[in-house]
């Protein structure tokens, strides 16, 4: 602790060697999402040797659909619980946006790329809105976003009490064609994954959403717009449900008022599944991914092997709570695992064991 | 010190050796924390355990109270071995211990808490309460705590619960008292009582070993002291032997010396941030000038509006009045990021809630406040350049870890301290705000932390500390500046320094308008 000053690098030699399975053991705790990628597998090999369609063509670019609807509000879902807050509107503004977009192609006969992009910058806009009143009036982020949950779904419904039909072949190339046997939503999900991965860990704007979610003082103490990089994640949030819902609309036809519900917990669970802590400040984008890819997994691989609907809920419950759990062994060890290079934190271990020996209970 | 002689065979102790250490060894994982070839405590001694945080006085008392099981070695109590049977083995031995926190039971009462445990009263199964309290109250009256047996813990103060802490240790007749900063939470009279208790326990044939941070109360109660530095015990010296110097030195390691030269004069230096009028919630009118290379320290009671001065001029807090320019150009922050912007850092009073992010990598923490300037065209945020600059920082904060990689959260309170103050050596403002740069880092850590101030003094960065322990002042200050009620109630040149002149401005109302 005092005297010779030993800087970096040099406690090292005393580390004794690690064992193959103790090196794994450490990436496990390191890379958490090498976990989930593994359970994704799993879950897929699994469900392809009980009904081989699983692993077909065909199945494969449904799951692609059904993955780029729940993974690309899970990357927007994981962004706003990253700077510490909540998102509880994709899944109502993705059933909006269903409507609008539809209403935009076929009742306003907007030009497609259009209404591409202000489908797209409506819930940008949208987002700008949970922003605003989440860092100017200072409400918290699950009432700000709990008052779009039911606004939009009544909006939905108000807009488009019947299914408006959508014929346009552009706008049904999005999740009904393909591009080398995968579908185009599917490839628009990678393209947005990549991008949130890139935005995460390569840029600085991303470093700093991390600080603001992990102690919002200390990030504007340094000097952080706090409150930008906060805006930033809602309006990505929102745009993101812009685009899942022209996915939804283009998978169904028609802009249906009823098409999706709940999605927003699903983007909650991939989100936690994959890493992402709900105190905030934690998480990676490839474990959102592999997060969502487990949950589309169990969904699109009970219903292939014939599990009753009702069983689904059930098992992702099930898979959430192990996640959780996991999740709360893994920071144990990490703290443990800090704890040797640490002068003070196995003290304070052994002083606080101490004290409860001091009163042993009977 | 005795050494050798009996530490190989595992002979329990020469008669009159009570306690005895034999090569004891604890290591968590490469850190060795505690080596102790022999250590030997006779019945009537009171010894003194000093060390820094982290030197191994937790760990040597977790062995002895049974609680830590040592890698190697034997603890043996009144010529029994310690087995493996742990803290209540040792308890049963003998050893009671008295921790700075309360293990007590806060809906309990007093007389259930001093006899957790026990039963006394004929009937096996139920509790005979009047036993219990009769029980009680001869324990609490030892300690000269006036309470009923009956009330609860939690309606109890924190020194009436300190008290009870030592009444329940003292209530099992230990062989053995281990006292661990038993006055921190106690006026000076408790700590009389404290202090008197203790001898008594060693007159009347026990022994004690005291860890306190108050060093002239440790000096005051222990007829031996044992100095740990490094997990090793440096030195064993008699009442006469040690002297405060002496100890400090060998908790240390070094003398600590007074900081480089501050009393050439900055004065000829050009001013690098000035307020004039500055005024804000709570805080002033007041006027301000740092020179280049000048540490000023600002000396104040809590609640002076000291930190509150920091934060208006660091931009966290809004100023209402008054103007403020550094180095010659108008500064008017909005937030912390024009205040950063412009070369204003401030390292905030308490780490852990307001500057670190504590389960991320210290690389992330160093280099939080300059992301934008080693990014590649100031977006671009490149692994290679992100863990150099971290390299670099670590360097010169000599914080030491294994790896930047590690998570903030597993170096010490030093430690954690310089990676704080690394932030702000990566960014080099032109102002530096210090609020409480020591607070919660041992003797080493501390005198670490003032030269890397110095340093940076040196390169001509302005450098305002707030600090609530007069000495530090004292130490690094060109300048110190005493507040009292939001504003500037004196100032003292160094060749006024006065540490009585000091205490009366900060504490003294209304003196001067």
């Amino acid at each position: 602790m005092s005297g010779a000053s030993t800087t970096l690098g040099e406690p090292a030699e005393a580390a004794p060697s690690p064992s193959a399975t103790s090196r794994l053991g450490r990436r496990l705790v390191d890379v958490p999402e090498i976990g989930i990628v593994l359970a994704v597998i799993v879950a897929f090999v699994i469900f392809s040797s009980i009904n081989p369609l699983v692993a077909s063509v065909s199945e494969l670019q449904n799951l692609g659909v059904d993955l780029a609807g729940f993974g690309i509000l899970a990357v927007g879902e994981s962004l706003t619980i990253i700077t510490g807050g909540i998102d509880l509107s994709p899944g109502s503004l993705t059933a909006f946006f269903v409507v609008v977009s539809a209403w935009f192609l076929t009742t306003e006969r907007v030009p497609v790329l259009l209404v591409f992009v202000i489908t797209t910058a409506f819930g940008a806009l949208w987002g700008l809105w949970h922003g605003f009143l989440i860092t100017r009036l200072g409400i918290a982020p699950f009432v700000a976003t709990l008052v779009t949950y039911i606004f939009a779904a009544g909006a939905n419904e108000a807009i488009a009490p019947n299914p408006i039909p959508i014929n346009n072949s552009t706008f049904l190339a999005l999740a009904g064609s393909t591009l080398f046997e995968i579908p185009i939503a599917t490839l628009v999900f990678v393209v947005i994954a990549i991008l949130g991965w890139f935005f995460l860990e390569r840029t600085y704007i991303g470093r700093e959403t991390y600080a603001v979610g992990g102690n919002r003082e200390a990030a504007r103490l340094a000097g952080i717009p706090v409150n930008r990089r906060i805006v930033l994640a809602y309006v990505v949030s929102g745009a993101c449900a812009g685009v899942v819902g022209m996915i939804v609309a283009s998978h169904l036809t028609s802009g249906t008022a009823d098409s999706v519900s709940g999605w927003e917990l699903i983007a909650i669970a991939a989100s936690v599944i994959g890493g992402v802590s709900l105190v905030g400040g934690q998480g990676r984008m490839i474990g959102v991914v592999a997060g969502a890819a487990l949950l589309v997994i169990l969904r699109d691989g009970l219903v292939a092997v014939n599990v009753n609907a009702y069983y689904q809920s059930m098992v992702v419950g099930v898979v959430l709570l192990a996640a959780i759990v996991i999740d709360r062994f893994r920071v144990h060890s990490l703290e443990r695992a800090g704890s040797h290079f640490d002068r003070r934190h196995p003290l304070d271990a052994v002083v606080d064991k101490a004290k409860q020996s001091t009163a042993p209970m009977g | 010190m005795s050494q050798g002689t009996s530490s190989i065979t595992g002979r329990p102790g020469a008669p009159g050796e009570d306690l005895v250490l034999t090569g004891v060894r604890k290591a968590y994982g490469p850190v060795v924390v505690l080596d102790v070839d022999h250590l030997a405590l006779r019945r009537g001694e009171v010894v003194g355990l000093v060390g820094e945080n982290g030197a191994g006085k937790s760990t040597m008392m977790g062995v002895v109270a049974g609680s830590v099981r040592p890698d190697t070695g034997t603890v043996s109590i009144g010529g029994r071995v310690l087995g493996a049977g742990g803290p209540l083995h040792a308890q049963h031995l003998g050893v009671a211990m008295v921790s700075q926190e309360f293990p007590l039971v806060g809906q309990l009462t007093a007389a259930e808490n001093l006899l957790l445990g026990r039963r006394p009263g004929k009937n096996r199964h139920l509790v005979d309460k009047r036993a219990a309290d009769a029980v009680a109250r001869g324990i609490l009256a030892e300690v000269g705590l006036d309470i009923s047996p009956r009330r609860k813990v939690d309606s109890l103060s924190v020194a009436q619960r300190q008290m009870l802490e030592i009444a329940k240790a003292l209530g099992r007749k230990p062989l053995v008292l281990i006292l661990d900063e038993p006055t921190s939470a106690l006026a000076p009279a408790e700590s009389d009582i404290v202090l008197q208790l203790a001898r008594r326990h060693a007159a009347g044939g026990g022994i004690v070993i005291f860890v306190g941070h108050r060093m002239h109360e440790v000096q005051a109660l222990s007829d031996r002291f044992i100095v740990l530095r490094n997990g090793r015990i440096v030195s064993d010296l008699r009442r006469e032997e040690a002297t405060e110097q002496r100890l400090v030195r060998d908790m240390v390691g070094r003398d600590i010396e007074a900081m480089a030269e501050v009393s050439s004069s900055q004065a000829n230096r050009p001013v690098a941030f000035e307020a004039r009028q500055l005024a804000a919630e709570g805080l002033g009118p007041l006027d301000l000038a740092v020179r280049e290379g000048e540490i000023v320290g600002v000396a104040g009671l809590m609640g002076s509006g000291r930190s509150r001065l920091l934060h208006v001029i660091a931009g966290a807090r809004p100023s209402t009045h008054g103007e403020m320019r550094l180095s010659n150009s108008r500064y008017r922050p909005r937030n912390t990021c024009d205040a950063v912007a412009a070369g204003v850092g401030l390292v905030p009073e308490d780490r852990k809630a307001q500057a670190l992010l504590l389960d991320s990598p210290i690389r992330w923490n160093v280099t939080l406040a300059v992301l934008r300037r080693i990014s590649w065209r100031r977006l671009v945020l490149s692994v290679r350049s992100d863990k150099k600059e971290a390299d670099r920082i670590v360097a010169a904060a000599r914080v030491r870890c294994t790896t930047p990689e590690q998570a903030a959260r597993a170096l010490s309170g030093g430690n954690q301290q310089r990676l704080v103050f690394g932030r702000w050596i990566a960014v080099q403002p032109r102002l530096l705000l210090l609020d409480e740069p020591t607070r919660g880092v041992d003797v080493g850590a501390k005198a670490e932390i003032y030269s890397l101030i110095d340093e940076q003094r040196k390169q001509g960065m302005a450098i305002v500390v707030v600090s609530s322990e007069l000495e530090e002042l004292l130490l690094m200050c060109h300048r110190i500046i005493v507040m009292r009620g939001g504003r500037i109630a004196a100032e003292f040149k160094r060749s006024e320094f006065s540490k009585e002149r000091i205490i009366a401005a900060a504490a003294i109302d209304r003196v001067a308008g």
